[in-house]
């Protein structure tokens, strides 16, 4: 690959097209054309520039995953903190165990606790219906050795599951707030230098 | 050196580099490059996000016989946070080097 001004801020430009806006994305190149003019006027030549400045992929994986980790700060959804997660995954091949591992296993667990809240929260008021009918005197109905029992069992399940649906979105809340500045600080940590090929 | 950890104290060298005068990407990078071998490429990325999160701002002056030139400096955040970030960085290599120093004494 040669190694010269124009190839360096062709790679950039394409690896963050699509990624950043427009003015981010000029503002950066700016940065890297006025590097290489000033660097030319001093007397270097572009291959020694292109060399110093390091690989433009790297750069170019840094810029994507600290703007993708603001974007699901400003505006939070799955789709961005997903996003955000991948891009810091480029970042080295040890973030599969930092970043991804600990993501997953967060994720599952939300997804868990969500399940077992709506399971609770329909459980309990069947369980509450099948006791008011044997209540009512129907025999089919009667699965409960006592009603008043089943009524107060079922009230008790009922309350747990909306507790825990309740308690797993501000639990997600606070992961969400946790991943974020934890992302910030391994973004700032972890150079490109063992990246995914 | 361990460039995972260089990367690490970019941060405070740039702040600091910052708060003795404005400087152009350029001159930002020799004068750290001088001293520390990182890939000068990675200081631009960290730049933009010192601007996003406000310790920074940016600024164009003309430059004799060329074109102007993007200047960056710090804002009083910026300032605060690179004498709070120069205090943590002096007291915890004041205490790693108390450290290797007392186990050399004990070694000898």
């Amino acid at each position: 690959m040669l190694q010269t001004e124009q190839e360096y801020i062709r790679i950039l430009r394409s690896r963050l097209e699509g990624t950043l806006p427009d003015d981010e994305l000029n503002d950066i190149i700016s940065d890297y054309t006025e590097h290489f003019r000033i660097g030319k006027a001093d007397g270097r030549t572009e291959e020694d520039l292109f060399s110093s400045l390091g690989s433009p992929e790297d750069v170019a994986r840094e810029i994507r995953a600290t703007h993708l980790v603001r974007k699901a700060e400003g505006d939070r959804s799955w789709k961005n903190i997903i996003h955000a997660v991948l891009a810091t995954l480029g970042l080295g091949l040890f973030n599969l165990v930092f970043v991804l591992v600990p993501f997953v296993i967060l994720v599952v667990l939300l997804f868990v606790v969500f399940f077992a809240g709506i399971a609770c929260a329909v459980f309990g008021p069947v369980a509450g219906i099948f006791a008011v009918l044997q209540m009512a005197g129907l025999p089919a109905f009667a699965i409960w050795q006592s009603p008043a029992a089943g009524i107060f069992f079922s009230l008790g399940i009922t309350t747990l599951g909306l507790l825990l649906v309740i308690g797993d979105y501000y639990l997600a809340r606070f992961f969400y707030h946790i991943g974020i500045r934890y992302l910030k600080w391994n973004i700032g940590v972890i150079t490109g230098t063992e990246q995914i090929p | 050196m361990n460039i995972q950890f260089k990367k690490g104290v970019l941060e405070i060298c740039v702040l600091s580099v910052l708060a003795k005068k404005d400087c152009y990407g350029y001159e930002l990078v020799q004068e750290i490059s001088k001293r520390i071998d990182i890939s000068e490429g990675t200081i631009y990325p960290l730049l933009h996000r010192l601007k996003d999160e406000g310790l920074v701002t940016t600024f164009l002056q003309e430059s004799a016989g060329g074109p102007p030139r993007k200047y960056y400096r710090l804002t009083e955040n910026g300032r605060k946070e690179e004498h709070e970030k120069k205090e943590e960085w002096l007291q915890f290599a004041a205490s790693v080097n108390a450290l290797l120093e007392g186990t050399n004494d004990a070694a000898d």
